[in-house]
């Protein structure tokens, strides 16, 4: 594996960073988390050396764009990534004391649902179309509860109040096809917290809505999040996304995470060049401050993938050093890590060159 | 941008447009979708125009009657001052090349059996603009122009990304030397760092072959930045008219502000609670009675159960469509503070600037 040579100094400062910010053990801690998907090229695996923690009743997000691998790290999380083809080759995702990767198939059904829940960006593929909500809810409940039909029906309904769904007796009675974008993503909310989970991971939920059923969602995640302490992992690509709702960011690009901090350190404060084109790239929402900055072109393709920075192709500040030599996750001050040679940036890379 | 635009001069005029959908089937009883309900608008030679809505609300429908894709159900759209319903072959074929659009999804609008060459080549061949060598050339200069390298013209499109097919499609649009372009969510598809990309190859776009943009989006920060003036529609009809930055700053209609009070903004700083719009978009095919916004208006009074209002004079030439909006304005609701970036953040901003324009330098000057 590629990565082995280099993932030393990355570990130490993850271990340096998380003592400085968590007294208590963090509730999830994922720690050089490499996933490989079969026929992929020699030693670029689609999520490599990844690693973050989440913290009791706290928010990550976990910002990137397309194919960055967000989405297939809270799979594999989740215990819903196939193998073949995809194959965890290195890490450890430690749950609450209990290592994840090396549970059973039969432990993990026991987890998901109850102590950890996922909701999903579509809502409409999430529910089956031939089912009523209130039988979807009380499945799940069902499932992980000594309880019986009728009483997780009630659950259910008390579920559908709480992400305030209105005839929420006559809802329990309905189909997806007969509700709403936001309607929907209420009920797949109901179903992810009816066991009240103690890490819920949203992947996109609410990228498909408009943007005032989007604010409703998130206030009410929000808002349920304080009711229950629930730890919560948002992937999104929106940033004002991130801002609004984040207590620690993680940036992913290309498989890796570039930069991760607190969301003040993030926005405030950004080290990696790839952040900082992707701040850029966003139109304000402010008077305009003349043309975007952007970021030269696309993610390369696997087999182009260099060996060291994945971002080094797109980088205005990289050089030869970038493409061969992966950078460590470097510490900017406690708790801040960027994946860079040249963080802070005006420092190294301030004179005009 | 805003410079560019110059009043007085209408390109595209929609007059009290309708365009109503479908009807019942042998057993039911007919529904009536109002998609666009009595719109009317002037689009100025040289600007952005932006419409703005959730999803639902007629706003690509509307792109659509503007360019006469799909026929309105009443009214009128004038081009250069005529009429555009009731014309020749010859002369629709003119205003097709004339009138251009750049659809949300390239892919489903780009012939995946077709190279991207002659993809771009047909409106060439089909307005008779250049044949044989000069077509090709023409193609080149095409792909240079939106930053696709004139070898790739025998790929095909699935061989490229969703920003480069964006690409493809501008350059189609761009090849039968449009005046204007509707783009119906021009970038909504794309990634963030693509987005921009595309943003400013419009921009620079126009800039360069003095084209009108109509832009169809839902995405309000991408409006701020790029257009002159913005329509925001509700329910099939135009609920604001405004400059762009007075739409933003002192947002007159409840819907308007409600929209841009739901808009996360992207700094950490001032997180503070929003005041929410309740409920869910009604149906267009039974539309509320009077004001069709009441039903989730926080500011609704009997009044607007009863009496549709008219979309009014406002000052600054803006117009919009509430009885209220003289007392709502007052209390300030919606303007948006999204606080300036922090000085570390607009320091290294600067700096990836400037190395990005470094970065660029050689491949302008490459062939």
């Amino acid at each position: 594996m590629g990565h082995e040579a280099v993932r030393q100094p990355g570990a130490e400062v993850h271990r340096v960073g998380n003592a400085a910010v968590a007294a208590e053990p963090p509730l999830l801690n994922v720690q050089g988390l490499s996933i490989r998907f079969d026929g992929a090229p020699k030693g670029v695996n689609v999520v490599d050396d990844v690693s973050f923690s989440v913290r009791k009743g706290k928010t990550l997000c976990i910002v990137g764009e397309s194919g960055c691998g967000k989405s297939v790290t809270s799979l594999a999380l989740m215990g819903l990534l196939p193998t073949p083809p995809a194959r965890i080759v290195a890490g450890s995702a430690t749950f609450d004391g209990q290592d994840l990767l090396t549970l059973t198939e039969r432990e993990r059904a026991d987890l998901r649902g109850d102590r950890m829940a996922m909701i999903f960006q579509e809502p409409m593929t999430s529910l089956n179309p031939a089912f009523t909500i209130g039988d979807q809810i009380a499945e799940g409940i069902v499932r992980h509860r000594k309880v019986s039909k009728a009483e997780a029906m009630e659950r259910a309904l008390d579920m559908l109040k709480k992400v305030r769904i209105p005839a929420p007796e006559k809802r329990l009675r309905a189909y997806p096809h007969e509700m709403s974008g936001g309607m929907r993503q209420r009920v797949m909310i109901a179903m992810a917290l009816a066991n009240d989970p103690e890490l819920l991971i949203a992947d996109e939920p609410t990228t498909a809505l408009d943007v005032t059923i989007q604010a409703q969602i998130l206030t009410l995640i929000q808002r349920l999040q304080e009711e229950t302490g629930t730890a919560m992992i948002l992937i999104t690509h929106d940033l004002g996304v991130v801002a609004e709702v984040a207590d620690e960011v993680a940036v992913m690009y290309a498989g890796h995470v570039v930069e991760s901090g607190p969301v003040e350190a993030i926005f405030e404060d950004p080290q990696h060049p790839y952040t900082i084109g992707l701040m850029g790239s966003v139109p304000s929402l402010g008077r305009r401050q003349g043309r975007l900055a952007t970021i030269r072109g696309t993610v390369p393709p696997a087999e182009l993938m260099p060996k060291g920075c994945r971002f080094t192709p797109r980088c205005p500040f990289s050089d030869a050093r970038c493409g061969n030599e992966l950078p460590p996750l470097g510490e900017i001050r406690p708790g801040h890590l960027a994946r860079c040679w040249y963080a802070p940036l005006e420092q190294k890379r301030g004179a005009a060159a | 941008m805003s410079m560019m635009a110059t009043t007085g001069d209408i390109i595209l005029e929609g007059v009290d447009l309708k365009k109503h959908f479908g009807s019942g089937g042998l057993l039911s009883s007919p529904t009536i979708v109002r998609a666009v309900d009595g719109v009317s608008l002037d689009i100025r030679r040289g600007e952005t125009f932006a419409i703005v809505g959730e999803s639902g609300c007629g706003k690509s429908t509307l792109g659509r009657l503007l360019l006469r894709l799909i026929e309105p159900t009443d009214g009128d759209v004038r081009y250069e001052g005529r009429s555009i319903l009731k014309l020749s072959k010859g002369e629709l074929r003119r205003l097709r090349r004339e009138l251009q659009i750049i659809f949300q999804d390239p892919y489903a609008s780009l012939n995946p059996r077709m190279n991207v060459g002659d993809i771009i080549a047909e409106p060439i061949w089909l307005h008779n603009l250049a044949s044989g060598s000069a077509k090709r050339d023409r193609v080149a200069d095409l792909m240079r122009t939106v930053g696709l390298l004139p070898t790739h013209a025998d790929r095909y499109p699935h061989e490229f990304s969703g920003g480069q097919r964006q690409r493809i499609g501008i350059a189609r649009a761009l090849a039968g030397d449009p005046k204007l372009i509707v783009g119906d969510e021009p970038v909504s598809a794309l990634d963030v760092s693509i987005q921009a990309q595309i943003i400013n190859l419009l921009e620079d776009l126009k800039d360069r072959f003095g084209l009108t943009l109509v832009i169809v989006a839902h995405d309000l920060a991408v409006i701020r930045h790029m257009s002159d003036r913005v329509a925001v529609m509700y329910l099939g009809e135009i609920m604001e008219l405004s400059e762009t930055d007075a739409l933003f700053d002192n947002p007159l209609h409840p819907y308007t502000q409600a929209l841009l009070a739901a808009i996360p903004i992207p700094s950490p700083k001032n997180r503070q609670p929003k005041v929410l719009l309740q409920g869910d978009v009604p149906s267009p095919a039974a539309p509320p009675s009077g004001c069709r916004f009441h039903t989730r208006c926080p500011h609704a009074r009997p009044v607007c159960k009863e009496q549709h209002p008219a979309l009014e004079a406002a000052p600054d030439g803006r117009r919009v469509a509430c009885h209220f909006w003289r007392e709502i304005q007052g209390a300030g609701a919606g303007s948006i503070s999204a606080p300036p970036p922090s000085a570390a953040l607009a320091k290294r901003l600067a700096l990836y600037q400037t190395w990005r324009e470094r970065q660029d330098k050689p491949v302008a000057t490459s062939p």
